[in-house]
Order: C-alpha cells, then structure tokens, then sequence
C-alpha cells in the first residue's frame, strides 16, 4: 500500500494543498508517485515551497484558485486536462471555519463557510465527475469533519457545511458508481494543523482530555488513509464517510 | 463539413464506448435503453462525449429530457401527457414522436431513443453550426 509508486501515472488534483491536511495529502500522493496538481488561494509561498520541495522528481505543481468562484474551478479543471490525459483522482480538501456562537454568527460568516466548504466541493467534483466518467473511472475523496455528524458548539455553521459534504459524498456515491467512480469522505476530528491551533492554544488540555487516543491526529494519518481511497486496492469503498478521530466521538456520543 | 457516414460512425465508436457494447451490435435502429442497455449516466456520457468529439455544446434537456421524467406536468400515471409529448417534440425534433404518441407510456419512451435519433441530431446541429 506504501509502495513507492503505488499511484504511477495517476493524476491527482487536490484542493486547499499549501497548507495543514491538504499539504500533507498532497506530499502523500506525490511520494507514491502520482503527478499532483494543487490548487492554493492565500498561502501563494507555502505553495511555492511545497513545489520546490518535490523538483527532483518535478511531480507536483501549484495552481492558485479561489474555490468559491465555479468559473475559476472550470479554468483550473481545464488547465490540468490540457496538460494531463486523464485526471483520477480528487481530493476536495479546501475548507474555512469561522467559529461562533449560532447568534453571533453573521450572515457572512454563514456565506464564507458555505461558499467555501460546500460551493467548493460542488464545483469541482461537477468539473471532474464530468472528465471521470468519460475515462471510465475516478476516486473523489471529500475531506469532512466529525462536525458534520456530531455538530459542535460553536460551530453551528462548520457543521452544516460539513454535514452538507457527507449527503454530498452518498449521494454521488450512488449515482455514478456504475461509471467506476468512487466518492468517499473522511472526517477527521482534532487534527494538529494551524486551523485548529486556535482552539486547541485556548482549550488545549480539555480537549485532549476528551479524546481516547489522549492526543491530536496528524495530519500524515488523514493523508494516509486518503492514498488508501485513492489507491485501486479501495475499489469496492464508495459513499462511505470515514473517522479518524482517535476515539473522540465515541465519547461526544454520550 | 461532416458527412452524415462520419457522423455515423463516430456516434457508433463513441456509444460502443459509453455503454462498452460491441460496434457491431450497433445499428442506426438499436434502441440505445432495450437493445443497448443505457442507463441514465450513461445519456451524460454520451452527451458528454459528443460533446468532446464533435466541439458543440449540447444544452440541457435537448438531446435526452433529463427533467422531464420528475416533472408532474409531463408525467401522469405513467404516461406522458399531451403537454410533455409538445415539450420532447420542441427538444427533440429529430426523434419520432409520432409512433410514440399512440401508446406513449413512459415505459415506451426508450423506443425513441434510438442510435438513428442521435445522428439526425448532430447532422442537423453541425449543419446549422457550419452555415
């Protein structure tokens, strides 16, 4: 499964990939082999640095894009499949938050999280479901959150977002499973990126008391499990939403 | 210009393609749901690589009636109503409409369906795209 070039002559394209679980699923996929395409909206150095790292092998290239925008998703779609004969597999990892209480929360910070997290993950799976099905086959990998099952205090607008990701992931699942193509999402709980850095510097022991594991996830566990969905050996695994939270929502159940 | 066996032709290759059929088991007859199969995915397929070959846009709705079928003033008691016989007609006049209005169960609709439609639809598109 960690074979060098597992995911040879596969063509990747992963969204939000400068930074925190993008970046790590990007180093991920391209250390397996695969040609990875990026897209970046702020972290324009980070994204350069990340293509600077992998220019041995010259397997990874950044492309900024802003994902709440459907013609700038098209264009980014497009400029990889001029370039690229196929385009296997998706990773829609972009994403924001913009915690508050629900009645704090203003009517922008409902569009931003919307626009971003879910408008994202529709624009770009349109413009490569459209490509996947004419090739015969595809991976789509929906980066989530255990948010979207759970809820979350503060987080009523995450959440939904989120929540909206998996029906999302079922729903395609279902409709072009015929056409080899497979939708999964993974949802993560508290991951040491620097989205969370914010949460985890006010709350730090509380939460980490909360999860079984007794630690935060890494984002190169997320990244891992993302390379299994991509790989060819995930075949069979379609519309399925998949935790990895060291336990955490075994005990939020409560 | 496109002659009308070139379009034949590629609609063959590329519905042999979408549906992984056999190109000798097409025919301009073949009724792309009964004889051929096709599911709904497979229409997008189809546009979509028609699209592709041929350069054109196809709307939404012209070659196959994608909504028509969820629509309650085209569908009543599994039968397309006289309303949704005048819409397939509008969208798709290259098919035949006539033979299907006499019995036009849903469930018939695949009849119209046919390899033949697909052709006269692209000889007519390219030909208004090429005056």
């Amino acid at each position: 499964m960690t074979s060098v070039d597992s995911l040879k002559k596969k063509v990747a394209l992963v969204t939000g990939g400068a930074r925190g679980i993008g970046e790590a699923i990007v180093k991920r996929l391209a250390s397996q082999g695969a040609k990875v395409y990026f897209t970046y909206q702020s972290s324009a150095e980070k994204a350069q640095a990340l293509v600077r790292s992998f220019e041995k092998t010259g397997n990874v290239i950044a492309l900024p894009c802003d994902v709440r925008k459907s013609e700038n998703v098209e264009s980014v779609v497009d400029q990889v499949l001029e370039a690229e004969p196929t385009l296997d597999i998706l990773v829609n990892n972009a994403g924001i938050i913009r915690d508050g209480l629900f009645l704090a929360l203003s009517e922008e910070d409902w569009q931003e999280v919307m626009a971003t997290n879910l408008g994202g993950v529709i624009h770009f799976s349109k413009n490569v479901l459209r490509q996947m099905i004419m090739q015969g086959g595809g991976r789509i990998i929906n980066i989530s959150s255990i948010v979207g099952e759970l809820g979350g205090v503060g987080q009523a607008n995450y959440a939904a977002s989120k929540a909206a990701v998996n029906a999302l992931t079922k729903s395609l699942a279902a409709e072009y499973a015929a056409k080899n193509i497979t939708v999964n999402a993974i949802a993560p709980g508290m991951v040491e990126t620097e989205m969370t850095s914010a949460v985890r510097s006010a709350f730090g022991d509380k939460i980490k008391e909360r999860i079984p594991a007794g630690s935060y996830g890494q984002p190169e566990e997320i990244a891992a499990v993302a390379a299994f969905l991509a790989s060819e050996e995930s075949r069979y695994i379609t519309g399925q939403v998949i935790t990895i939270d060291g336990g955490l929502s075994l005990l939020s159940r409560r | 210009m496109y002659e009308k066996n070139d379009i034949i032709k590629s609609v063959t290759t590329i519905i042999a393609q979408a549906l992984r059929a056999d190109e000798k088991k097409i025919t301009l007859q073949s009724s792309l749901i009964k004889d051929l199969g096709a599911e709904s995915i497979d229409f997008l397929d189809i546009v979509f690589r028609l699209e592709k070959t041929f350069k054109i846009k196809i709307p939404k709705g012209e070659l196959f009636p994608e909504k028509l079928l969820t629509d309650a003033r085209f569908v009543k008691d599994g039968k397309i109503t006289e309303a949704g016989i005048e819409e397939l007609k509008s969208k798709i006049p290259s098919a035949n409409w006539q033979d299907f209005s006499k019995n036009p169960l849903v469930s018939n609709l695949g009849e119209v369906f046919t390899v033949g439609m697909i052709v006269d639809y692209l000889y007519e598109k390219l030909a208004v795209a090429n005056k």
